[in-house]
């Protein structure tokens, strides 16, 4: 079997449902569904956010590489977000202001 | 009420579930794509004319059926899955999260500008904290870094300016 198996139909989107439920169920019983919390951050009073994040992170990454290394996943047909840096730098500039106004 | 997990242990899962994502899939999660999905929609509905003008839309409006949407399905399930988290924690009730120096009317009226502000700068930058910095981020993607400093920039800026409706 090679991977990313690359689902398509309704097995992808059957997927879709479940990520996206794993998803919301964590993100919520971590405290990030609080806007408190969240923006918590912004005072330095509370580094929930960016403990979960960058544990995920550092799990995804490290699991990705792993599997690469072992010849299991083949990362050419892992999809990349393309780097647009002066877009996505401003963008996650109004993006930020955006989140500490609203708390999401 | 349930107290919340550990950030470690809820960053642990949340790192498996985008893994597992990576490795059926071929990508990451994201939400605000959702969002766009909609909107475009909308305006398709309401405005064909100018919808289809316009070469961004056509893109969403091509892709077929809104219920064919990975990401569409995936933010339903986003929600799902947090009133899920919510009711079995013991959490889920109507109350409007905001500090104590803060009105609910002005607090909405902030949600309301933040939220816009949020959809348009998700726009700019292809994808949100999800899609850009989380996805992004996992597969060492340079803007996905980029994204993270300046996002923690503005949010500090902005939340020191804003800081009576938090603190």
């Amino acid at each position: 079997m090679s991977w990313p198996l690359d689902l398509e139909g309704a097995g992808g989107l059957a997927i879709g449902l479940l990520a996206g439920v794993a998803f919301g169920f964590i993100l919520e019983r971590g405290g990030l569904g609080d806007p408190k919390k969240l923006t918590g951050l912004f005072y330095l009073e509370d580094f929930t956010m960016l403990k979960v994040m960058f544990a995920a992170i550092a799990v995804a990454a490290a699991g990705i590489g792993a599997l690469s290394l072992l010849g299991v996943l083949d990362l050419s047909r892992i999809a990349v977000q393309p780097t647009y840096l002066w877009p996505q730098a401003v963008g996650g500039l109004i993006l930020g202001v955006g989140f500490a106004l609203g708390g999401y | 009420m349930r107290p919340y997990w550990s950030p470690y242990l809820a960053g642990v899962a949340l790192g498996l579930t985008l893994l597992a994502t990576y490795l059926l899939m071929g990508f990451g999660l994201g939400a605000s794509g959702a969002f766009a999905q909609v909107a475009a929609r909308l305006e398709g509905a309401v405005a064909p004319g100018r919808a289809h003008a316009n070469p961004y839309l056509v893109g969403y409006l091509d892709a077929g059926r809104l219920w064919a949407q990975w990401i569409v399905v995936e933010m339903v399930g986003v929600i799902v899955g947090a009133v899920l988290g919510a009711w079995t924690a013991g959490r889920f009730a109507w109350r409007l999260e905001k500090g104590p120096r803060i009105g609910a009317g002005r607090r909405l009226l902030f949600a309301f500008i933040g939220g816009a502000t949020v959809g348009f700068a998700s726009r700019v930058a292809q994808g949100c904290t999800s899609g850009v910095a989380l996805s992004g981020g996992a597969v060492l993607a340079p803007g996905a870094w980029a994204f993270l400093a300046t996002f923690m920039a503005g949010g500090f800026v902005t939340a020191w300016i804003v800081r009576r409706a938090w603190r």
